[in-house]
């Protein structure tokens, strides 16, 4: 078991330093930009994760974190100087919003059924949308606006790097976040939140932290968005990055954290091509119905995802009483 | 006054729409336990063959009926094969129905092309009345006396007919309605596609009430439409209607008065009757 410890965490780096080589050897611009969205959108889709894969919520508000991100980075780089300063500043800003509001709303919806808990964030995720739409003198609506990015990252592989960076940030520290024993009160929250009742959890607190956590990580992600595009607008709010977040973290597998990730990659290609071939059949330019229909089939045939159903057949064989070897739950307890 | 008066009916028409929509997700919450997230595409394609069939026959009458037939017809092949596979499980019941959301809305911009359908009034509709200084837009009144007949309609199965009576009973116990005889799987299916009827009655409704009609509208019109749910009380029939009207009203006075609050309005009720009564105003017992 060590052993295949070992050769996963190998894997991994030996990836990530294959991606962080990447744009020295190749110059395709387009492939450039393809990857830093891919990574942009596997730290919202891993921030998803904690919800969905891990505490067992189901979110449809969490585009409203990923807009704070992008709305506090692009308000605030346009007001002020563009610098690396008060991009980091704006991240930080964006992140403690988000922080915020997630506790609030959190601490108000999460205490209800999975149902009710579905169509609040959805609800009030919807409201954020309103609010920017309305409040034209600070987001211009749904025109939107541009704004000057650092120069530090007018460099298109700097930014790429920049992202690559935070995504295996990110994604040290969720894996950290999910092995610590409050993941391990979360995972059993979503086992049975009943029995983790009686053992004397509040399991209001730990879905609290959940949200909260992944509200934050999906600012960050929605900050890195806003200046990769250089442009802003009510977009970021809506359902459909919900949806995307959605679909990456069933495709690709929930609960996984490694599945989110590809998630993104799949679906991100997926819909690069897909649009492509509109040229050919106009029904590719409706190529969500796919994903719509895949994503369908998965919920229903394959709920484990792609990263999920290979480790299961794994893990089958290999070693079947792994998730019962939990670390135990100490310090956290009230 | 006059001012008063117009607000009362603007706001009682938007809420008789949100009432129909409403209702079909109450009584499918209040018998299934399935919260139907795709609702608001039933809607949308309801408003897109309403304004099809109007367009092709050229009445008002036929254009409801072919609105509801579709209504009908989506909401048999949505239970057979969305809902049905995910019974008993929540949360896959909600990513399920959320997808098929998905493929109902893309599937309107395949359909009936993705830009938006202007849609007429009925010439009998079209116009208003005025009696002294009160203008009262016919079609809003007409909105508001389908949907206080839909109401009583309704009303009248759940209280006086057989299959009504099983309908509460499954409400309040579904095994028990079992043991005794029933196939409430059939109920089920009865119920999904009454529910999505009168959401495709709704879209028909509001076709003409709005003017235009797009594939978003569905989700724009759903989320007011669980809030509606929320503040009512889940599985109430006669919550949805008085929540709705409350929403209706809210929403009217508040575009006119604040208008930048006009849809927080509405969730500050939500937040209010969360906090105060989370089970909302009505139960479904009784």
């Amino acid at each position: 078991m060590k052993s295949a410890f070992q050769v996963n965490k190998i894997l991994l780096f030996i990836i990530v330093a294959a991606l962080a080589v990447f744009p020295f050897v190749s110059d395709s611009r387009t492939w450039t930009i393809l990857l830093t969205q891919i990574f942009i959108f596997s730290i919202l889709a891993m921030s998803y994760d904690i919800l969905l894969g891990y505490t067992g919520i189901v979110s449809f508000g969490h585009a409203m974190f990923f807009g704070m991100g992008a709305y506090a980075t692009a308000i605030m780089l346009d007001r002020f100087e563009p610098t690396v300063g008060i991009f980091v500043l704006s991240i930080v800003v964006g992140m403690c919003i988000a922080g915020i509001i997630s506790f609030l709303v959190g601490l108000l919806t999460l205490r209800l059924k999975s149902h009710f808990f579905a169509m609040l964030t959805m609800a009030v995720s919807g409201l954020f949308l309103v609010l920017a739409e309305k409040w034209r003198t600070l987001t211009f609506g749904n025109d939107g606006f541009t704004f000057r990015a650092p120069d530090f990252f007018k460099d298109r592989m700097m930014y790429y790097l920049l992202v690559l960076g935070c995504l295996v940030l990110v994604y040290l520290f969720l894996r950290r976040f999910v092995d610590s024993p409050l993941g391990r009160v979360l995972i059993a929250v979503r086992e049975n939140e009943q029995r983790t009742k009686s053992l004397g959890f509040q399991t209001l607190h730990y879905k609290v932290i959940a949200s909260v956590v992944a509200g934050v990580i999906a600012s960050l992600a929605g900050s890195l968005y806003a200046v990769s595009l250089r442009f802003v607008n009510t977009s970021v709010l809506t359902m459909d990055i919900t949806l995307d977040a959605l679909l990456m973290t069933i495709i690709g597998g929930v609960g996984t954290l490694i599945g989110p990730i590809i998630g993104a990659g799949v679906i991100e290609l997926a819909q690069h091509y897909l649009s492509g071939l509109a040229k050919e059949h106009p029904i590719f330019e409706r190529w969500i119905i796919f994903f719509g229909i895949v994503y369908i089939l998965a919920v229903i045939f394959f709920p484990r995802g792609i990263v999920g159903t290979v480790k299961h057949l794994f893990w089958k064989r290999k070693n079947p009483i792994k998730l019962a070897i939990a670390p135990k739950r100490k310090g956290l307890a009230k | 006054m006059e001012l008063l008066i117009n607000l009362l009916i603007n706001g009682l028409a938007t809420g008789m729409l949100i009432f129909l929509l409403a209702a079909g997700l109450t009584l499918i919450f209040g018998l299934m336990d399935v919260l139907n997230f795709a609702h608001g595409g039933l809607f949308a394609w309801g408003a897109f063959s309403g304004v099809w069939f109007y367009g092709l026959t050229n009445s008002f009458t036929l254009a409801i009926l072919g609105a509801i037939l579709t209504g009908v017809v989506l909401g048999f092949i949505t239970e057979k094969l969305i809902i049905k596979p995910v019974y008993g499980n929540h949360v896959q019941q909600i990513l399920i129905t959320l997808g098929f959301m998905i493929v109902l809305s893309e599937m309107l911009k395949v359909v009936f092309g993705p830009n938006q359908l202007a849609a007429k009034t009925p010439p009998l509709l079209a116009g208003s009345w005025e009696i002294g200084d009160v203008i009262i837009i016919k079609y809003r009144l007409f909105i508001i006396i389908i949907g206080f007949i839909v109401f009583g309609i309704f009303q009248f199965i759940l209280k006086r007919t057989k299959i009504g009576l099983v309908v509460r009973a499954g409400v309040m116990n579904k095994e028990m309605v079992q043991a005794l005889g029933i196939n409430i799987k059939k109920v089920f299916l009865y119920v999904f596609m009454a529910g999505a009827a009168l959401a495709a009655l709704s879209g028909v409704l509001m076709a003409p009430y709005s003017g235009v009609i797009y594939a978003e509208m569905g989700m724009e019109f759903a989320i007011l439409a669980f809030i509606v749910v929320v503040i009512g009380g889940m599985g109430s029939f006669p919550g949805s209607l008085l929540a709705a009207i409350l929403v209706g009203l809210a929403g009217s006075f508040m575009a006119y008065y604040v208008p930048a609050l006009s849809l927080a309005v509405n969730m500050m009720l939500m937040a209010i009757v969360l906090i105060f009564r989370p089970q909302g105003l009505f139960t479904a017992k009784g």
